[in-house]
């Protein structure tokens, strides 16, 4: 069975602008989340491989996600893909066991290195 | 009448711009100050420019405030300004935490630097996003610790058609420190923004 992605933005433009920037070698379905509750609600739900988490979100933001997450012990990679790129968001994030902080807009070239070394291309 | 007004699409694409543009200022910002900021989602605003001074009497009437500009001119004749406006609190201890003498005078220039710091670095992260470059006009400070900047705002937002308004609420980690911030965009620059913004949309 293919993994599911789970994409998690409250903008459109940046989930798609996620979507296409996905490796052609990313075999996997994608769904989506416009905020942290519905990401966790997604999470719950089914099984997801990996979360591109974004972090400034309304009703409940990626950290919130993040914290859940861990707290919930859910078995699921989250890469972190922000505009907050402030060292401590950074550092905060990576504690809460995200695999990785991308910048936005996102450099599919680093996007690609991230995935390929955690094995999901 | 030319529409002005923005599609869902060009509200979202130009609300994500604006996102990653603030990053980059408050990732700036947070170094300047050494500090943590919280950033929350902005409340972005499209409004005509003329209801602009009507919306901050109620918000802040009988309140000091700064408020400084800054023109803004790109390519292809995509020009604006944005103004800066700060509520005045908390501006003694974050000027004593940077160095600056405590008086009028400087906490003056602090706010001018702070104001660069914050509209520089979210106007180039913007006019990169954009594929444009902006120059910029020096920094204006229209009013100062005065109870009547919203007739000065009035005299500025009258050469303005629209006003993209967005409200930052910058929560650094021992204090806070409200700040709105204003992008004044005359008519011409709406549609050519509306434009690019299309083409971006029509990237994705």
């Amino acid at each position: 069975m293919a993994l599911t992605a789970l994409i998690c933005d409250d903008s459109l433009l940046a989930r798609n602008q996620m979507k296409k920037s996905l490796p052609a070698a990313f075999d996997a379905e994608i769904v989506t989340a416009t905020n942290g509750l519905e990401a966790l609600a997604v999470l719950r739900r089914q099984e997801i491989g990996v979360v591109f988490l974004d972090l400034t979100m309304p009703e409940l933001d990626g950290v919130g996600v993040l914290e859940a997450i861990k707290a919930e012990k859910m078995d699921v990679f989250v890469i972190v893909v922000s505009a907050d790129i402030q060292p401590e968001m950074q550092k905060r994030v990576m504690d809460l066991g995200a695999l990785a902080f991308i910048q936005k807009p996102v450099n599919t070239d680093k996007l690609s290195a991230v995935m390929r070394q955690y094995g999901l291309i | 009448m030319t529409d002005l007004s923005f599609t869902e699409e060009q509200r979202d694409c130009l609300q994500e711009l604006i996102n990653v543009a603030m990053g980059l200022a408050s990732d700036k910002l947070a170094r300047f100050l050494n500090t943590f900021v919280h950033l929350q989602v902005p409340a972005i605003g499209l409004v005509n420019a003329a209801e602009i001074p009507e919306q901050f009497r109620g918000q802040y009437q009988g309140l000091n405030s700064s408020m400084i500009s800054l023109g803004f001119f790109g390519d292809g004749g995509l020009r604006g300004e944005t103004i800066l406006l700060y509520q005045l609190e908390n501006a003694g201890k974050i000027a004593a935490l940077l160095g600056y003498d405590d008086d009028a005078t400087s906490e003056a220039e602090m706010l001018t630097d702070i104001s660069s710091i914050l509209t520089t670095t979210f106007l180039n992260g913007l006019a990169e996003q954009l594929d444009n470059s902006f120059s910029y006009a020096a920094p204006r400070v229209i009013s100062s610790r005065d109870n009547d900047f919203i007739s000065k705002l009035e005299q500025t937002a009258f050469h303005w058609q629209l006003a993209l308004k967005v409200d930052i609420r910058y929560e650094l980690t021992d204090y806070s420190f409200d700040c709105n911030m204003i992008l004044l965009i005359p008519g011409e620059a709406v549609l050519k923004l509306k434009t690019i913004l299309d083409n971006v949309l029509a990237d994705f």
